[in-house]
């Protein structure tokens, strides 16, 4: 080995190591810590599929012959050019959107990771109202739930935020202790939202009262199912916690191997609990005892299934779409979409209806077969 | 399974739920958690990294004769390839020995990287992640989401200060291992890995989550801190004209001798240029004056052995200042 020049060379080497090391940070560095995308649900309503897609617009899609009624972005980008940055990803002004919208009336609501929340005219898209209208709350992952007049969502500044449905003024809000990124759920005049300051809190709807707090060993963002008088709810500690609606107590609790991150289903007394671990849980609503043993996709499962007739449709993150039979609890798989599901699913007449992040579509399928009926792009390029 | 699963199973899940457990033992308090971690890791790396100081320290006290050699086998590169063989054999130095331990550490640094960048999950698709590397350890779960807040920083959003500390830090770091030497290439390699880095991490922070920039705050500090024991102030102290004249009047009569006695390039180190000549010339000499800067015995063996008879002889240790 000839060593000519030796100190230039070995300077040369240093120099070249610390930008291997710089390199290596920034490329293994970029598998974390990406930009928000986001992954909002679909939600049907007179005959209309509304559902925000990963590039910030809110897409309107009429049901009766699959064509685009409308789309609006939910923020007019900027180009931000002119900064340096080693950032991982590309610089965008598009708004991540997580939580499904909810419509009202003539009204669609959605929440964006900008820390906005938007009333739009579900006919034409037009923007009714804005909240706040200066300025931006922390991001927001909850979605909108609408009652008794008023729009609920939580945000990640720990406050549910009740606003008023026709003029998006605030009603009241209630502070919890940690971010909410759970979607509220509604039941009669009380509303339950969870944190992630460990706690499930029930709240009345009216004026945001607290009336009881339940707290977990881990913090919560999943959103609560309401079935025969108790709350059922997933938490980061691993356990599925069935809550008396009543008072707060606790029912019963169940222990996964990851954490519940997807709300579970209910049908027939019995609950259906997918978790992080690739495993769905079908558990006895009164007591917490397992039905059968797990059944293991094989893959996480983020996405909220949803119910269709007798049956559970439910996709796990990989793309895999299956349905549970609820009369034997039996598994069949229905089809491969080949992307990543976490947006939770919704059904309407038979047909099931999958927003896949990756190569961005929504995938409309029969629930029975499996067979896709159509699919639609949601890229824009 | 490829190679991004195995990294994950072997380093980055082991090294992610270890953050976390500890971060529930520091008061659930994750900046006290990275500075903790880093110093946990880095000593679990001092030998190595004292080896890498040393070995580069070595080879840096080399360049002198290094450039002589080159000088006076410009000519003939096959002649001077197989002087500088036997000048490494003979100092038991090699250049790899400083890139070795260096490339040993390299997959931790990128693992504390990752692993930090991870556990500060920020947005839902990080959780989503996060959750894939957790152990069913039951305080792992408790502890999600780690708090964000340490002193004035927000350890999830990047911080100009920190930028300010880490650029600042890294200056010190290269300054005390930046080569005196004569040869303008050097130099200017020199000054250019001086501020390149620094400028570069700074930039790295101000797009970064501030918990990074306190691991590399961290990281700095302990890097300078073994430095000075190992190798001592380096570059980053410079010696008065006098004192350092001093110095290498002692400095030369000690290398004279042992070149004397043990190196069969005699010839060469007689060739010592006088201190002071030039301000490069008189620092780079100087730091290898009778002030042992080094602590840990650095040197190479030989060197090392004929330095310490040398004492012996003289009967005391010279005073450290």
């Amino acid at each position: 080995m000839r060593f000519k020049q030796s100190g230039i060379r070995l300077g040369k080497i240093l120099l070249l190591l610390a930008m291997l090391l710089l390199c290596g940070l920034t490329v293994f560095g970029c598998i974390g810590g990406a930009l928000p995308k986001g992954w909002s649900g679909g939600t049907i309503a007179n005959d209309t599929l509304f559902l925000g897609s990963m590039d910030g617009r809110l897409i309107a899609i009429n049901l009766s012959d699959n064509s685009s009624l409308w789309e609006v972005p939910l923020e007019t980008p900027k180009p931000t050019g002119g900064g340096f940055s080693f950032s991982c990803a590309p610089a965008s002004t598009s708004v991540a959107i997580y939580g499904s919208p909810a419509v009202d009336g003539d009204l669609v609501y959605i929440g964006g990771y900008n820390g906005k929340i938007y009333a739009l005219s579900s006919s034409s898209g037009t923007l009714r109202w804005v909240y706040p209208r200066q300025d931006n709350l922390q991001p927001i992952v909850s979605g909108p739930v609408v009652a008794l007049g008023k729009v609920y969502i939580g945000c990640s500044d720990g406050t549910l935020y009740a606003l008023d449905a026709t003029t998006g003024d605030k009603q009241w809000g209630f502070q919890t202790g940690d971010k909410i990124w759970s979607t509220p759920a509604i039941d009669g005049d009380t509303i339950y939202i969870s944190s992630f300051d460990k706690k499930l809190y029930a709240l009345n709807a009216t004026n945001g009262n607290k009336k009881w707090e339940f707290e977990a060993e881990g913090a919560i963002a999943s959103t609560p199912l309401i079935y025969n008088s108790t709350v059922y709810i997933g938490s980061f500690d691993r356990y599925l916690y069935a809550i008396n609606a009543d008072n707060g107590s606790l029912k019963w609790k169940f222990i996964a191997e990851k954490w519940f991150w997807a709300r579970p289903v209910a049908y027939n007394n019995t609950i259906y609990a997918p978790c992080l671990d690739g495993k769905i849980y079908i558990l006895d609503a009164d007591s917490g005892h397992e039905l059968v043993d797990a059944i293991d996709l094989g893959s996480p499962i983020s996405s909220s299934p949803v119910l269709v007739d007798s049956s559970v449709i439910i996709a796990a993150e990989e793309g895999e779409l299956y349905s549970i039979d609820t009369s034997n609890n039996q598994i069949k798989p229905l089809a491969s979409l080949g992307g990543t599901v976490d947006a939770p699913l919704c059904a309407r007449h038979g047909v099931v209806y999958v927003h896949t992040q990756k190569s961005e579509s929504l995938y409309v399928l029969n629930a029975q077969t499996g067979v896709v009926l159509w699919r639609l792009p949601l890229t824009t390029k | 399974m490829d190679f991004g699963a195995i990294w994950d199973l072997i380093i980055l899940r082991p090294v992610i739920n270890s953050l976390i457990w500890l971060c529930s033992v520091l008061f659930s308090n994750f900046g006290l958690t990275i500075i903790a971690f880093t110093i946990i890791i880095r000593g679990l790396m001092y030998q190595l990294t004292a080896k890498q100081l040393r070995a580069t320290k070595g080879m840096q006290e080399l360049q002198p004769k290094m450039s002589e050699l080159q000088q006076k086998y410009a000519k003939d590169k096959r002649k001077l390839a197989q002087e500088q063989m036997k000048l490494y054999k003979e100092s038991g130095l090699s250049p790899a020995g400083c890139l070795l331990p260096m490339l040993v550490q390299l997959p931790v640094w990128i693992a504390l990287y990752q692993s930090i960048i991870r556990v500060l999950a920020v947005t839902p698709e990080d959780f989503l992640s996060l959750s894939h590397y957790l152990y069913s350890w039951p305080v792992v779960y408790s502890m999600l989401p780690l708090g964000r807040a340490f002193l004035w920083l927000d350890l999830a959003t990047p911080n100009a200060i920190m930028a300010l500390l880490v650029a600042g830090t890294m200056w010190i770091q290269q300054k005390m291992v930046a080569p005196t030497t004569a040869d303008p290439k050097q130099q200017a390699q020199s000054r250019m890995m001086l501020w390149m880095m620094p400028l570069m991490f700074g930039f790295f922070c101000l797009s970064f989550p501030s918990g990074l920039s306190l691991y590399w705050l961290a990281s700095n500090v302990i890097s300078i801190v073994m430095q000075y024991f190992v190798t001592g102030w380096g570059g980053l102290v410079k010696l008065g004209p006098k004192r350092a004249a001093g110095r290498d009047k002692k400095y030369r009569k000690r290398i004279t001798q042992v070149e004397q006695e043990s190196s069969p390039y005699a010839d060469i180190g007689a060739d010592i240029v006088e201190p002071g000549s030039t301000p490069e010339e008189g620092l780079g000499y100087g730091k290898f004056g009778d002030k042992r800067q080094d602590r840990g015995g650095g040197y190479p063996t030989r060197l090392r052995e004929i330095r310490r008879s040398t004492r012996k002889s003289k009967g005391h240790r010279p005073k450290r200042r």
